[in-house]
């Protein structure tokens, strides 16, 4: 698991280069796991994700000379760039399977006895939720995951999508209305 | 099964106040259950997601940090550049199949034509717009001499620039024909030869009306330094008689300081009229210049009529003289002839005025010194106006310039947005699609 880095800390000093070696090696070992996340949960293609997480790298490094601050942070820059290579790799391919697909399994609970009825829960959870986010049409989907992935504010998440904050908002309210609908336990779990 | 906590058991709350809940719990702001909730929803979403292979990680991180990421296409990372060329191929092979599919009637040069045109795409666009930019620069610059040009030509006549050249009347007004009436030319071998020279010029003009006299005049005043005055009126003089004139007056006052003049009135023949304006107009710039022309016709043939009037008589009394018989008849009619002739002299000097005007025409001819535009040396003024056709010639070419590349680049803009709204539909179809 991967630690929280909020989009402020992960933006390099104002002032300095848009975004210099050192800037994009700590924007790296921040987010590279994040984006790899963020694709292979979009994609449900390992080896996809990893042509495009190394794609997004590039391009960002590549395009790091427009980087502008006023329009989000070089985190939410990376991220814009690998949802258009996920997306323009999902239109070449013109299929969308099912979420549930080649991606391996999600981290195993931790083992031991002490620890094993809270993994086993926390397993039997992430299921409940994996079910919950395969049932969201595409478009919802993919905003929760580059919320949750990628940690962007609904600004950034507007600039990202070209819809406005208000839209974001509007459209992230609704799907995690719908995951929680989803995730709630029913009348029969209640009773058990 | 168990109960998944989840953010908030009571029923979501507005809109706003949610989207700043959520911030703040994702952000680590807030604290609670109801953050902590939320928080843990994160994490199991991430956590769906299989981890980053340890060797894929590190082959990356080898690739973008170790080997220093550059921008150059060479240094590319080379995983990045495999993939970036795996996708690419793919896609130009993709399109090269869609066209064959489409065109059945595919020849090997069109095959080639457009595996080339795939393979090239980028390149080809690159030099398609310089191509185009290129092309709209020159037709820019051509057009700017084409409309330059001619300015410059008609510009020292119409801004007195000392070019010494000589705006040029139309040739109706330039050549005007002297023509004689019919009943002119009709007279006869015996009045022709009793009008002596008084038979009008035959030359003909543009602008000549058959059987019209037309008397021409014309005006010019050229400039030039106080020092020419008498030079050019001399070259004035002797141009009018090299060209069949004369000069009819003539007044030069040169004076050491303040304005000196020439005023000299010419006559040249009509038929030379033009050339011979032309002629003094090259001799120094032309300040202004004047031609006109005034329609004698009635005046010509008035003359012709009481000519051929008083030979009639003439012959007339010769006749009766023939036959007199007296001595009285005889003195009386000798009288009368003598009264015919005088008759038959003042309206052959009538013909003659009138076919000397028509045949030569008034030239007046100033010649202003001191005048500033007449300078050719360099001067303030004259710097000052080539500066200004300067920047008029800039600012026409910029025009042409902005006519040409404001619509093209407005053009291209609007293909750019075009391409980058299809290509942001193309992406969002992606994700609608089934």
């Amino acid at each position: 698991m991967q630690a929280f880095v909020s989009p402020a800390e992960s933006s390099p000093p104002q002032g300095g280069p848009a975004l210099d070696a050192d800037a994009f090696e700590a924007l790296f070992r921040q987010c590279a796991s994040e984006v790899h996340g963020y694709l292979i949960s979009l994609l449900r293609d390992r080896s996809a994700a990893e042509d495009i997480t190394a794609q997004a790298f590039e391009r960002l490094y590549r395009s790091r000379g427009r980087l502008d601050r006023r329009r989000g942070t070089p985190r939410a820059w990376l991220f814009a760039i690998a949802r258009n290579a996920a997306l323009d790799e999902l239109r070449r391919r013109r299929r969308t399977s099912s979420y549930q697909a080649d991606v391996g399994s999600p981290a195993q609970p931790p083992a031991g006895d002490a620890a094993g009825n809270e993994g086993f829960e926390q397993a039997e959870r992430r299921m409940v939720v994996a079910a919950a986010l395969a049932s969201l049409p595409m478009r919802e989907r993919e905003l929760v995951l580059l919320k949750f992935h990628g940690q962007l504010t609904n600004a950034e998440l507007a600039h990202t999508l070209g819809i406005s904050e208000s839209n974001v908002g509007t459209r992230l309210h609704r799907a995690l209305t719908h995951l929680r609908a989803q995730c709630a336990p029913s009348e029969e779990d209640q009773v058990a | 099964m168990r109960i998944i906590p989840f953010p908030s058991e009571q029923p979501l709350p507005g809109e706003d106040a949610w989207i700043a809940e959520l911030e703040a719990a994702l952000s680590g702001e807030q604290q609670g259950p109801s953050a902590d909730a939320w928080r843990e929803l994160r994490e199991d979403v991430r956590s769906l997601a299989p981890p980053m292979d340890p060797a894929f990680q590190a082959r990356l991180e080898r690739e973008l940090l170790r080997r220093e990421v550059v921008p150059s296409r060479q240094a590319r990372p080379a995983l990045a550049r495999r993939a970036l060329a795996r996708r690419a191929l793919a896609d130009r092979l993709r399109t090269v199949a869609r066209r064959l599919i489409l065109r059945p009637r595919l020849t090997p040069s069109s095959l080639a034509g457009h595996l080339h045109t795939v393979v090239h795409r980028p390149l080809a666009h690159r030099r398609l717009a310089i191509l185009a930019g290129a092309l709209a620069a020159a037709v820019a610059f051509a057009a700017a001499l084409v409309i330059a040009t001619p300015r410059e030509s008609r510009a020292p006549a119409q801004l007195s620039a000392p070019a010494g050249r000589v705006p040029r009347a139309p040739q109706a007004q330039a050549s005007p024909s002297i023509a004689p009436t019919p009943r002119a030319s009709k007279a006869g071998p015996a009045q022709a030869a009793a009008s002596g020279a008084a038979s009008p010029p035959s030359s003909t003009g543009a602008a000549s009306a058959p059987g019209r006299v037309q008397q021409l005049a014309a005006s010019m005043t050229l400039g030039t330094s106080a020092s020419e005055v008498q030079a050019v009126s001399d070259e004035v003089a002797q141009l009018t008689v090299r060209e069949g004139g004369y000069v009819q007056s003539s007044n030069v006052r040169v004076q050491q300081q303040g304005t000196s003049e020439g005023t000299l009135s010419l006559r040249l023949p009509s038929a030379k009229l033009s050339a011979a304006l032309a002629a003094i107009g090259r001799l120094a710039p032309v300040r202004a210049e004047n031609q006109s022309l005034e329609d004698i016709t009635g005046a010509y043939e008035a003359a012709h009529r009481q000519l051929a009037d008083a030979l009639a008589v003439r012959s007339a009394l010769l006749r009766a003289l023939a036959a007199a018989t007296t001595e009285g008849q005889i003195d009386s009619l000798r009288e009368r002839l003598a009264q015919a002739r005088s008759a038959i002299s003042r309206a052959q000097a009538s013909v003659n005025a009138v076919s000397q005007k028509a045949s030569t025409a008034e030239v007046e001819v100033s010649v202003l010194g001191n005048t500033h535009g007449a300078s050719t040396g360099l001067t303030l003024h004259t710097g000052l106006h080539d500066a200004g056709r300067v920047l008029l010639v800039t600012l026409i070419v910029l025009l042409i310039a902005c006519a040409v590349l404001v619509p093209l680049a407005l053009v291209i803009a609007a293909v750019l947005s075009g391409r980058s709204a299809w290509r942001r539909y193309q992406r969002e179809r992606a994700l609608g699609a089934p």
